[in-house]
Parts: C-alpha cells; structure tokens; sequence
C-alpha cells in the first residue's frame, strides 16, 4: 500500500458475479436435492441462490429443510435443525469445534456443504445420550476425568475422541495427543481430555 | 509414523484428593449439560425470525471513507438492509473509557463517521434472510477509502510516547523506594537486559457473537459476556435507553480470557440494526473479525538493571516498561505493580510508558500485566543467578521477603519458598547440571528452567440470591459468569456447605441480569467475591432460620448448620426440618449483599450500575494480598533443527483455601499451558507498512494442540489466609500463567546456552 | 462464498465432460467450476471469497478404482485421487513399503481433515500465504495477476525460499506431494482429450511472472491416479516435518528422504523439500552429490548445503535457509539409521 499521505484508492473494487455458469440444456443433478419454488427467481434450477428443500438425517431423524445451497452442514444444524451442541470455533477447518460423524466417520461440519451430505447418516453430539439418560462412555469419562473448562470446544473433542477410539489410533497417550491435535482446547485441558479417552476407551470396546 | 517426542509419560488423571485447608473435589456441577450439547451458549439461543448480520471491516488502518457503493450488494435477493454510518451516526451515545468510569474497552467509535482509526474496525453491517447472503453481500460493496500511512507499533513513525504516570487514566503511579544508584554502587554484580513480548489474542473458542431482540421498549442481548451487568448497563447508556429495559442473557461462556470483559461497540450497533429492521439480529462475527473488534494483549518492551551483593542479595532494581496502546485510549497493564513488590530490595526505581499507535484498543488478556513483565523481570533473575554462580532457586530464597519493599507492607500470607521447595522436589530440580548444554538425550538437548508465579489477591462486591425449600432443594441466583472456570461448581458447594445439603439439591444460575450482580469475572476475583456473597447471604438465610431457635429475636445473631441441625451462637439446637415445619414449610429466600474489606460504601450501587470496584492485592492500606507459585520446566530442543518442546511442567501454588481441588487444578494446569504457549507459540504478527494483523485465524496463530502437551503436575501447598475474605480464597484463575513464559525460556537457556530475550522463543532465534 | 450450482459426477469421465459443458457455456469466467472432493481446501477458499466457481462439480460419488482404490502389484504403488488421506496414511502396505508417504500423510493437518481430504485435492492445496488468503489485500500476483505482491515486503516468516520469482514467494503448503515427487511418482489425468500421464515432478508449475497458473493441468482436467513405480529400497525413506508446534501446523521446513544403502555408502539418494519452496522440491543435485559417497555429518552437510544453492530470503525467512539444511541434515541420518528388516 502506498505510504503517501493521502492515497485514494478504490478499493475492493471486484467484478460483479456472473450469474451461473450452468448450460440451459441440461438440468443439474443438485446432491440429490431438488430445486423448490421457494424462490421467486424466474429459473431456480439456474440460481445459486434459490432456496433447495433437502433431507437430513441427523441422529436418526429426517429433517426436510430449505437451504441456501451455500450452507454448511454447521449452519444447517445450528441454524436450522436447531441442533446447536455442535459449535462454530473458526468456520475454517483450524479448530475442530465443529467435528460430527457422518457416517461414523469423524469430519468437520463446517467444510461439508449440507448438499453434499445426502443420505449419509449424521451424529451430534445430541445423538449419543441414550433415551433413559445415560451418558456415552465417552462423555461420562469427560465428566469423570474433567476434561474440559468453558466447555465450548466439548462437543468437537468427545466426537473427535470416540472417532479416535474407533479408528484404533488410541492405543497410546502418544497416539492420542497426535490424533486428538485436531481439536484445540483454549482453555487447554488437554491432560484430562487424553485420561478421559483412556477411560472411555475399554468401555467403548467391551 | 513416528510421534517426534521423545518419552511418553501417563497423563496425570486423578482428581486430587483434598488436603489441608481444601474442599471437596466434587465435579463440575455443569459437566453433564457441557458433555451432552445442552449447555446454551449465547448464539446457541434461538430468536423468532432473526435476520443474519455480517460485518464489513475496514481493510486500512488510517483514513477515512470517501464513499460507499452498495448497489451490487443491495440487488441481492434476501438482502434486507446495508448500514454503514450514514445509516448509524447518532444512534449511539459517546460513551465512556472503562478507565475512565466508562463501560467501554475503545472509545473508537465505529460507524458513527468517517474515520478509520484501526485495522479491521466495523464499517458496515449487511443485514439478511440468510448468513451465506449477508456474507455474499458484504464481498460486493465497494469502499473508497482516503488512506493515511498507519503507524503499526513501537519505532513506526508516528507513534507517540508518554510516560504512563501523566497518561494513564488508571491512576498508574511508577512505584520506587530508596536511591537507586546508591543501589547499583553497591552492588557487587549488575545484570542489564532488554526483553519483548508480542501482541495476543485472546482467541476464546466461543466467537464474538451477538443476538439483540426488542420486544417494544425491552431489549434482550445474548452475548458472551464476562459482566453482563456491564453490558446492560453500557448498551442502555449508548443507546440511550432505561438500564431496566436491557435484559442480557449468557449462561454460558465460551472462553473468554479478558475479551468479554469491556463493552465492545459491536452490540449497541446490532440493537440499533435490530431496530431498524424491526427483527432479531444476530451476529456471529468471524474469527478473523475478532481480532479486531474486540482487545487483545498488547506488544511491550522491557528494560531491567538489577544489582545484587555477592551473596545474592538484591540492592537495586529498575524495571522501565513500554506498552502500545490505540491513539486515544491510556491503556496500560503496568506491570510494575508486581514486579517492585515481590522481592526484598532496598532501591527500586520503575517507569511505564504508553506508547500510541494506530490500532485497535488493547485491555485485559489472561494476567494482563504479569505475563509481560514477569517474563522479563524472571528471566532477568535467571540471568543474574548465572551471573553470580547461583542456583536460581537459592536466589529466590535470599530474596524472599514478608514485606514488601515500596511501602513496607506486610503480606497476609505468602508461601513462595514452600512452594519452590515443593515443586522442585517433584520435578527433581536437584539432579540439575548448572552449565548450559549440559543435558542431551540423543538428538534433543534437554534443559531444566524455573521461575517465580504470582498474582495479585483481589475481590469485589457482590450481591446474591437464595431459595431453601422445606424439601431441601436450594437455589442460588447471581450474575456472576462461569468462564470455564468453575464457578457454578463452587458457588454450588459454598451453598450446600453452609445450609448442610448434597450439593445435588442446589440448583446455580448465573449470567443473567433478572439476578442479583456479581463482579466482572476478571481479576481472579469471581470465587472470592461470589462465594462470600454466597456464603454471607446463607448465614443471613440461617440467622431468620434460628431467629427462634430458644425463643430469641436477634436477626442478626450467628448461626449455623451443623449436619442436619441449626446451631445458633448460643448453642441452641434445632432440626432444619424441625424449623420448616415450624415456619410452615416454606420457601424461605434470602438476598444478600457483600462488600470486601477495602471496599466502599457506594461499591454495591456501583455493582449494580455495571461497574466492579475491585480492591486487594497492591491497593490495601495496611496489607498487601498474594497469591504465589513456582513452576519448573523441561524443554527439549532439537540438536539441529531447533524446535521447543515442553514435556513436562510442575508447578505448586499456595492460594489459600482451595473451594475445589479438582476444577483448580483444571484451572492451573490450563494456566500453565497458557504460559508454555506465551513462551513458545503466541504471537500475531502485524504487516509494519499498514498496520494490519496478518496471522487472524487459528491456522497461523497458534495455540497449543494437544500434541504440544505431555506431562503437566500441579501441587496445591496448603495455605491458609484468615485476612483476605472471610472464605479465605485467593483466587487462581490467572496465577497458573505467569512466569510460566520465563520459565521455559530459561530453561531453553540452560539447554542451548542462547538467552532468548524476546518472545515467543522460535526456531528463527535458535537456529544460526 | 459466491452463489453455485452443484453437479454430480459418478464417473471420471463423466466429470470432465460435465466440466467441459460447464466451461464452454459461459467462456468470461476465468474459473467456472471446481471439482469438489474433500472441500477443505474449496470450501475454505469460497468462504473467503478468494475462490469463486460458479458450480461444483461433486466427484465424491465416483466409485471407479482407478478413482477411489490403493493398488500395490509387483511393487507398483496406484493411488486413485480420492482416496482420503486418512485412508492411505493407514495403510499398512504403504506403511511398510513406503513409509515416506504413510509419515507425509499422517504428520498432515489433523485427523477429521484427513477423512475427509482427497489425495488429489491434497496435491493441488493452495499456498496458506496470507495476503492471498485475504481478498481485502490488493496486491497479490497470484489472486489478482498483475496486482503486485504484499508478502515481498509484509509479513514473509512462512514464506518460501527457493522457487521463489519477483511477483511470489507464497510457499506450497503440502506434504503428501513432497513424498510423491521425491518417489519419481506419475500422475494420470482424465481430460477433455482422453486420459494422458505425466511426472508428478512436472505437475507444479513454479511462480515466474505467472504465479495465478500454479499446475500444468489444463482446465477440465481431472487427476485420476497417483503412480509410484516400484521402489523396494523405499522402505527405507522417511518425512521429517519442522514446525513450530507438535501438531495440526504446515511445515516450516520439511523433507521426504528415500535411501538406497550399500553398507554405509548412498548407491541412491532421494531429497524433497517441503515448506520452503513454491512448489515440491527435489534437490537432484543434492542428490548426485551423495551418490556413492558415505552417508555421514559431512556429506549429509554438504548436500544440504547445496539442496540450498540459489536460495533467496527475505526480511523475516531467511531462517528458512539453516533451518532447511538442517532438516535436511537431520532426515539423512535418521533415514540412514533406519533398522530395515531386509
């Protein structure tokens, strides 16, 4: 930037969007979603913007809903299924808040696109108590252990750390740090997050 | 793969068990709601119909806006409104600088004109049906900006210097005793040595977030928020409007730090929006926004002389402090409150400096003034014990002292040497080899380093609310805030303790202004100044209990609860349940109110008002009021390519009584691994040319991960402090994390013979 | 993140021809669509609106083996690009066989980005440099061709040191590509002209006046398979990483080293770098310096110092310089060292 002292500039000056780059022939296959008229754009089948009813099924249970293409997984859950345990540290994939299961793998809900989850199944962290209240193995051990402080990055560690438990890669607290690494914890109740996974760990495995 | 660090140790698990002077170590009263996603955090709150909000930030540190163009952005279908300070000057008071008996942590005004006076500073607000159209809009607007070179910190052109003692609005005075250069003259060693520490965000898990609804006249806020009485009544003075009108909602807080603690102009902006609109407005500002609409820890200099007799005896010490801080707003941190206080020495000069610069305002982060000063002042002590051949330790031991040097103070209680003692016994400080690179395994060479923790004492007024049902249920109601550090775990057990109930019948609400305030949760004052509130509207509660226990009529008289038995002062003996039936089964509330030894008359009017008078530590007039500690670290440095590791970390603390020894030491372990990132980690980097923070994510600013952690050890040292509130309490929110930073440089010191003077200790220091 | 239509591609073919209807319908577009994997890097990128297709073209249904399956036969090592990374770093074949690439994988971002990260994208992840991640810069060559570069003289801690023109300095932030190049690996394309193949060594394309081209893919193109010709002396090799936290960080300095030992004497050596340069580095003549040489402190030196020959710093990287030597240094012996059961 130049240091002169008044230097005026236009700044952000981008080009407008074009519209869809979509040829008019062929009617996008949408991640098996289809286009709604919730809209009132004239072609909703060529508008990024229009809104697409799609399923979720989250912890078991279908959810139809009308979202912006562009939405998250996060958002959808958050701000539209109304799940809210699964949280927003960064929206970038640098903290791990955000983990949920799809398909029981562990993944970050903020870099998958709502459209692109189709039918595979999703677990929050509201999905692992079970009916008559009693904890997961892994949410008791952090209960037990203390393994977290503000409790903000909570639900991202225990799906991180039952994805661990599964994938085998807790069969050491070295292996734990490691394949936990991808959680931060700013209130860094890291110790107590590796005794908990301990526990938990025969547990889940019995 | 192969894990690059060199030992495995077992994580430590065990709750510990309680000793001397301690409560139980029951868990966390909000573990369960926390571990199953039911805790609500404010943006976790849902409002009918919310419109999304996104902000446009400036992307120029200095100047102003010539123009806004925003019909790109407004042809966006979904996209309700886009203000930007033609839309929002005068909807927001000027308000005042906390500092100054405001509410405010910058009194930079976004969006109500033209200027840009720091990066990233709010200049619109695209309001819409979606958050991926709001933030769709926000890429389209076009600004036109007057730029004016910034100046980004120290030795930029423009910043300006000024003695804190003349600036600052925080009453700042340069502490100083005796002559100083008497001092150094007799002194038969002198160490002089610059130190750094950069700038640091706090970087809380949780957001800055924001959801205002009006419903008429009354405004409810859901915000993250370390004094949501501060909040209510700051939003209510900026924008106007009846305090009593302003409801704000936070049970839950996501990290915080010190970055929730000031109000920030981002909420009266979202509840004037949501006026406009005539919706809910809420706001999840992203990661990188954070790091400039709300404060940070700012970048500070340090000069230290230090004399000493051969012996080790200090005989003069002088500590010169630089501090950045935005142009208009006096922050400092001043460390020297500290460091001229905690070792004996007869000569003591200090000096802080402010210098400003064209940034966003900085305030309070995780022991705001000791993190900085301390690692200069501790690694200043480790350099004067290499001086004079001594174990650093042993220097420590010669200096430590029950008063304190500037006013003679006595200390009410300081246990710095048992905690030493302790510590080092554990970590098997004995077996250290004094000369540096003396210790290697393999290809890492290893180094042990230590230094002194210490925080100040401090509490506040606070005022509670609480419910014993005949059937044993108890409520307590406060807002206070629970920011990970356990607060509603003690306040839980300070009422089951008093009224001799299972700590399952008391049901804690915090964070809400419908409750009676409690301070800021900052200072480390929340545990001391709730839990006396608590424990003092209990013993009011039992004092109406046994009013008629043997007939007498005197309120007031001391009582208690002895198992399931009220005890009046006479030893007058009732059934709790006995006296319900008696009262009729009923529901007895109680509100009390507290005020600390050092506080004032008008402190609850003022607690109610928003604003926490804390008193304690340096501010007493007869005493001065601690808490110490003493942390000992191992690092180990890669022979070639130079990377720190800390594999483990012992620190032992005195803090008087523990409430909970399981979620203190929770709360120290994370303390120290905040000082194991101060030392190695932390830092956001600034663009000098523009004066823009460039590493504003969670990629590029590193906190630690897990893998960064091995072995951390706490020690509780058994203290008991009848002087500093009647529960005895010290506070340890923010002792875990000072000196931590020097100690691990002083233990890169002892393993690589390179003092690292300037933080954080990286690779590009190491490796020549 | 820009409005988007998505498309689904079940087939690699049928996601380059859906590219090439895409692409040829609206021609102004610089970047109409994207092949969407993993998103990690995609997503990232749309949020911050640095990039902009305007439809996604899924490929994560493709089920093809050549597409979505590990193949090791006669030594040969096939690994279809959307592979997750979580998936190969835990391979035990490729564990044992070729331990440079299981370590490069796995000392990568963090375990949830590694079940969902395609190895293909993983190759093609774009720099981490700041000032291009940030649209609100003006300047970057690489975002805004011809806009001039911020990092010259910004903020250039991370930035690379060799490689480097006079319009970017922006490191390639990768692993995984560091191992492939080091194991002379081929990448097979599907494209709108049929499927072609080339070295991976030539897939990157350094800065010079055009650091918006970072590949020579051509639009259109898809990378199918990542193919590692039989190497049995890979067994010994090895990815030493450099950062400055344990975990979940890009490398400062990186190398991926694979060792062909007679004794204590190089018949064959094989150095890549990572995260000091512009694009995956291998350093031939380093190489050739220790062929037929004893592997020791000396001659580990004096590659390195050479793999460094040309490199250029700026104001706050020229650590960069020791520090890469070092690793270097430092993933020679430890290669060397390696007990390898023969």
């Amino acid at each position: 930037m130049s240091a002169s002292p008044s230097d005026q500039f236009n700044f952000l000056n981008r080009r407008s969007f074009m519209s869809t780059g979509a040829a008019g022939a062929v009617v996008p296959v949408v991640g098996g979603c289809f286009a709604s008229g919730a809209s009132a754009q004239p072609s909703p089948a060529r508008d990024g913007r229009a809104l697409f009813s799609t399923e979720l099924k989250v912890n078991g249970q279908i959810h139809r809903l009308p979202l912006d293409i562009r939405t998250t997984l996060l958002d959808a859950l958050r701000e539209h299924v109304g799940l809210t345990g699964t949280k927003k540290g960064c929206d970038q994939g640098q903290c791990g808040a955000c983990t949920v299961h799809v398909d029981g793998v562990r993944v970050l809900a903020c870099l998958t696109l709502a459209a692109t989850v189709g039918s595979r199944e999703v677990t929050t962290i509201e999905g692992l108590m079970k009916a008559d209240g009693t904890l997961h193995p892994m949410q008791q051990a952090f209960v037990d252990r203390d393994a977290l402080q503000c409790g903000y990055c909570t639900p991202g560690q225990i799906m991180s750390a039952i994805g661990c438990v599964k994938e085998g890669h807790a069969g050491s607290d070295g292996d734990i740090r490691e394949y936990m690494s991808g959680n931060l914890c700013r209130c860094a109740a890291y110790p107590n997050i590796v005794a908990a996974i301990k526990q938990a760990k025969p547990a889940m495995e019995a | 793969m192969t894990i690059q660090m060199s030992k495995t140790f077992a994580a430590t698990i065990e709750a510990p068990s309680p000793g001397a002077n301690m409560g139980q170590a029951v868990p966390r009263y909000d573990a369960r709601e926390k571990v199953t996603g039911q805790a609500k955090y404010a943006s976790d709150y849902a409002v009918q119909r919310p419109a999304y909000a996104y902000l446009l930030t400036s992307a120029i540190s200095l100047g102003s806006i010539v123009s806004f163009d925003l019909e790109k952005a407004r042809a966006i279908p979904g996209v309700l409104a886009i203000l930007t300070y033609h839309d929002m000057k005068d909807t927001v008071a000027d308000s005042k600088f906390f500092a100054s008996g405001g509410y405010l942590g910058s009194t930079i005004r976004p969006m109500q004109s033209a200027e840009i006076s720091h990066d990233g500073q709010i200049i619109a607000i695209v309001l819409a049906e979606t958050y991926e159209t709001a933030r769709e809009a926000s890429y389209l607007i076009d600004v036109v900006f007057d730029v004016k070179p910034p100046s980004a910190s120290f030795d930029t052109l423009g910043a300006k210097v000024r003695s804190a003692k003349l600036a600052s609005l925080l009453t700042h005075d340069d502490p100083a005793v005796g002559d100083i250069e008497k001092g150094f003259a007799s002194a038969d060693v002198v160490i002089e040595a610059g130190y750094s520490t950069p700038i640091q965000h706090h970087n809380p898990m949780e957001l800055f977030t924001t959801t205002c609804s009006w419903d008429g006249d009354k405004l409810t806020i859901y915000e993250p928020s370390q004094s949501v009485y501060g909040l209510k009544n700051g939003v209510a003075e900026q924008l106007g409007v009846d305090a009593g009108n302003v409801h704000v909602v936070n049970p839950y807080v996501g990290g915080a730090f010190g970055s929730k603690g000031m109000v920030t102009h981002r909420t009266a902006l979202i509840a004037v929006a949501a006026k406009k609109i005539k919706r809910p407005v809420k706001l999840v500002a992203t990661r990188d926004q954070g790091f400039t609409i709300a404060t940070y820890r700012a970048e500070t200099r340090h000069k230290i002389r230090i004399g000493a007799t051969r012996d080790g005896k200090l005989s003069a010490l002088s500590h010169e402090g630089w501090e950045v801080t935005s142009r208009p707003d006096s922050y400092a941190v001043s460390g020297t409150e500290a460091t001229s206080r905690i070792y004996a020495c007869p000569n003591v000069s200090t000096k802080v400096n402010i210098v400003y610069a064209d940034r966003n305002t900085p305030g309070f982060m995780r022991s705001p003034p000791e993190v900085p000063y301390m690692f200069a002042l501790e690694s200043a002590m480790d350099e004067l014990a290499e001086k004079l051949g001594m174990d650093p330790v042993e220097l420590r031991r010669v200096n430590d002292t029950m008063r304190e040097p500037i006013k003679g103070l006595p200390y009410t209680s300081r246990s710095l040497m048992a905690c030493f003692d302790q510590a080092s016994s554990a970590f098997g400080w004995s077996k250290r080899n004094l000369r540096p690179g003396s210790m290697r395994d393999g290809d890492w060479l290893i180094g042990w380093g230590c230094a002194t923790a210490t925080y100040p004492t401090q509490m506040a007024a606070a005022a509670a609310r609480v419910r014993w049902s005949s059937n044993g249920n108890v409520e307590v109601e406060t807002a206070a805030h629970d920011v990970g550090t356990g607060a509603y775990t003690v306040i839980a057990q300070t009422a089951a303790d008093k009224l001799g109930v299972s700590i399952v019948k008391v049901t804690v609400r915090l964070g809400d202004t419908s409750f009676p305030p409690s301070p800021v949760a900052g200072g480390s004052i929340t545990t001391a100044s709730t839990c006396s509130a608590v424990a003092h509207t209990c013993d009011l509660l039992i004092a109406r209990m046994a009013q008629r226990v043997g007939g007498a009529e005197d309120g007031q008289r001391a009582a208690r609860v002895e198992g399931t038995q009220l005890v009046d002062s006479r030893g007058g003996k009732e059934e709790v349940a006995a006296a319900f039936e008696r009262m009729g089964n009923t529901v007895l509330e109680q509100y009390g109110e507290w005020t600390p030894d050092g506080g004032g008359k008008g402190d609850i009017k003022s607690l109610y008002a928003g604003r926490s008078k804390i008193t304690g530590g340096a501010k007493l007039k007869n005493s001065i009021q601690h808490a110490f500690g003493a942390e000992f670290v191992e690092v180990r440095v890669h022979a070639r390519t130079k990377e720190v590791r800390v594999p483990r970390i012992v620190g032992a603390f005195a803090a008087g009584r523990i409430l909970n020894p399981r979620t203190a030491r929770s709360q120290l372990m994370g303390g120290m691994i905040w000082g194991i990132s101060s030392a190695l980690h932390e830092a956001t980097e600034i663009d000098a040319q523009t004066a823009r923070y460039i590493n504003d994510n969670l990629a590029d600013y590193l906190v630690p991960v897990n893998a960064d952690v091995e072995r951390v050890e706490v020690i509780f040292v058994p203290e008991t402090d009848t002087q500093v509130n009647p529960i005895g309490v010290k506070g340890l929110g923010e002792l875990g994390n000072v000196g931590t930073n020097a100690a691990v440089a002083n233990a890169v010191y002892h393993a690589t013979g390179q003092r690292v003077r300037d933080l954080p200790v990286r690779i590009d220091h190491l490796i020549v | 993140m820009r409005p988007f239509l998505i498309e689904r591609a079940s087939t690699e073919q049928q996601a380059v021809s859906i590219a090439a209807r895409v692409a040829g319908s609206d021609l102004a577009a610089d970047r109409p669509f994207q092949f969407l994997a993993g998103g990690t890097t995609l997503i990232d990128l749309m949020k911050l609106d640095v990039m902009r297709p305007a439809t996604l073209i899924d490929v994560n249904g493709i089920r093809t083996p050549e597409v979505s399956s590990i193949s090791l036969e006669n030594g040969v090592l096939r690994l279809g690009s959307l592979v997750r990374m979580a998936h190969a770093a835990d391979h035990n074949a490729i564990k044992s066989q070729f331990p440079v690439i299981a370590e490069s994988l796995a000392l990568a971002a963090s375990a949830q980005l590694r079940n969902m990260a395609s190895l293909g994208g993983n190759a093609l992840q774009r720099t981490r440099c700041p000032y291009f991640r940030d649209f609100s810069y003006r300047r970057c060559n690489k975002r805004v061709p011809g806009s001039g570069c911020s990092a010259m003289d910004g903020v250039n801690r991370l930035h690379a040191v060799l490689g480097v023109s006079n319009d970017c300095i922006a490191a390639y932030p990768g692993d995984f590509s560091v191992a492939l190049i080091a194991l002379d690996a081929t990448v097979e394309i599907a494209g709108p002209n049929g499927t072609s193949k080339r070295p991976f060594a030539d897939l990157h394309r350094a800065p010079g006046a055009t650091p918006q081209i970072e590949t020579t893919l051509a639009p259109g193109d898809f990378i199918t398979t990542f193919v590692i010709p039989a190497t049995p002396y890979a067994r010994r090799s090895r990815y030493v990483k450099v950062r400055d936290r344990q975990s979940y960080e890009f490398a400062l300095a990186s190398a991926a080293i694979v060792l062909d030992m007679d004794g204590g004497i190089v018949r064959e050596a094989r150095i890549a770098l990572g995260g000091v340069a512009t694009t995956p580095w291998r350093a031939r003549d380093a190489e050739a310096a220790l062929k037929g040489r004893r592997l020791d402190e000396t001659t580990a030196q004096a590659a390195a110092e050479i793999a460094f020959n040309g490199a250029s710093a700026r104001e706050h990287n020229a650590f960069k310089i020791p520090l890469g030597k070092a690793t270097v240094v430092r993933a020679l012996l430890e290669t060397a060292a390696l007990g390898i059961a023969t």
